[in-house]
């Protein structure tokens, strides 16, 4: 069964590429699928993966199951299991770091008073921002905040990971320690995929490549 | 003529559109009250509690004053040209039935309708409420509802505190700082008020504080990715709520009262 599956998935974005035409797409568990387009496509190509846009045409499996895009609520439990690192994800803004780190636990737990778990602030420390978790993301610095964005969600218990621009979202700095940390939390039964301009980290994650030109996806020469 | 009539059918149809789309919205938070879902309860009691404090304790240092002004004033214009045989109805009519619901949503709606517009507009260009998805929440349980209970429980609680400190606060003033004789105010107050007002008045700040909530989450749900929509939809949003409180108001006046 796949993980996710677009079928004659068509969908256009004003102002985004040239949009998706009719594709055909499949994710199984243990796929780390890099993409090869324009930043636009590739953009937009990520948001519909995360059902963050629904197609105007065709339909999105999930786990076998064909997501109804008629009403938000309907997307939520399979939005909880897609850890999305974007360059405009977001963080809210009126809640502390460590609150926003603790939101979905909090949430779905009912209980206000949790304690951030250990691999959350090994994380942070590593990253350096565990002196930063009880002040507000926008006094955090953009690096410090796209840090604790991407925490969010490699702690999230996702099926897929979907990453964008990993090289320009972490910064030279960090995008080394990222990688490492990357390779230690991807498991065997998740899936990957990516945008990135950076060939050694395609080469050290990617097991196959897709390619999108004019909105329309095609197979890149096997890597692996 | 025709691009004329054309015109004015194309603007009657967005008009009920929107008024259906507020609606809607009403409908969709209500049914939430109903369906209980039972993950996330704490923290929409905390951000309920929190949209308390922010629209009603903070509004306390401001509808005080704003209340003991306007209590003050009519009670004096009252006693000079009402005589004070009527003064009790009088302040009855006017305050307990009109002002205090409606100066009270006008409060309401200056303070807090706009800051939930930008507040929600805000986290719609900056991409909060797809971080709220992304993490599985409903942004109309985790957002919409708590900002209704807490901004409709915070009108009727502040409608109460400007009714008790317009009429004993404003005859308290209006005593010690005048000679205008008043014969026994707060006995003619308590003569004329009856149950039906003060219910009246609960209903209105009930329905007042379910219009504010929803236009202004409506037309803050409404900005989609351009800041600049922030400021347009903050006026909208002002403004149509205005509007619609007092044509509430005269509705629920015309039910009760003719």
């Amino acid at each position: 069964m796949y993980l996710i599956e677009l079928s004659n998935y068509s969908l256009v974005v004003e102002g985004f590429g040239n949009s998706l035409k009719d594709i055909y797409f499949t994710l199984t568990k243990g796929d780390a699928c890099a993409i090869r387009a324009a930043t636009a496509d590739a953009y937009i190509f990520l948001k519909a993966l995360a059902t963050l846009v629904g197609p105007q045409t065709g339909t999105y499996s999930y786990m076998g199951e064909v997501i109804d895009f008629s009403d938000y609520r309907n997307l939520l439990p399979f939005k909880k299991k897609i850890g999305y690192i974007g360059l405009d994800s977001a963080m809210l803004s009126n809640k502390t770091v460590r609150e926003n780190l603790l939101l979905m636990r909090s949430y779905f737990e009912n209980s206000l008073s949790l304690d951030i778990d250990a691999k959350t602030l090994k994380l942070c420390r590593i990253f350096n921002i565990e002196d930063k978790l009880d002040i507000r993301p926008g006094e955090l610095r953009p690096i410090d905040l796209r840090i604790a964005i991407a925490i969010r969600e490699l702690t999230k218990s996702f099926d897929v990971l979907l990453l964008e621009r990993p090289e320009d979202y972490f910064g030279y700095n960090s995008f080394g320690l990222f990688n490492e940390i990357l390779k230690d939390t991807l498991e065997h039964g998740h899936g990957f995929v990516f945008f990135c301009n950076n060939q050694n980290f395609i080469d050290a994650f990617a097991n196959r490549e897709v390619l999108i030109t004019d909105g329309t996806l095609a197979k890149a020469p096997k890597l692996v | 003529m025709e691009q004329i009539l054309g015109s004015v059918g194309r603007k009657t149809i967005k008009s009920v559109n929107h008024v259906l789309d507020l609606c809607a919205l009403t409908y969709r938070i209500f049914t939430l009250i109903f369906k209980r879902p039972q993950t996330g309860r704490v923290i929409v009691k905390r951000v309920v509690l929190e949209q308390i404090y922010f629209t009603c304790v903070e509004a306390l240092t401001i509808i005080i004053p704003i209340a003991l002004l306007i209590g003050s004033i009519l009670i004096v214009q009252f006693a000079k040209y009402a005589g004070h045989y009527d003064l009790g109805k009088t302040t009855v009519i006017l305050i307990v039935r009109e002002l205090g619901p409606i100066v009270t949503a006008f409060l309401v709606i200056l303070r807090s309708a706009t800051a939930v517009t930008i507040e929600i507009g805000y986290m719609n260009v900056l991409n909060e409420i797809e971080a709220f998805e992304m993490a599985g929440l409903d942004p109309m349980w985790i957002v919409c509802l708590p900002r209704m209970v807490g901004i409709t429980a915070a009108v009727c609680c502040l409608f109460i505190v400007f009714d008790l400190v317009s009429i004993i606060g404003g005859y308290g003033l209006v005593w010690l700082i005048t000679n205008i004789p008043m014969g026994n105010f707060l006995d003619q107050i308590g003569k004329a008020i009856t149950a039906a007002d003060i219910a009246v008045g609960i209903v209105k700040a009930l329905c007042f504080g379910v219009i504010i909530t929803v236009t202004s989450l409506s037309h803050g749900f409404n900005i989609k990715k351009n800041i600049t929509e922030i400021p347009v939809g903050t006026s909208k949003a002002a403004i149509e709520s205005i509007i619609f409180c007092l044509i509430g108001n005269i509705i629920i006046s015309a039910i009760f009262y003719l």
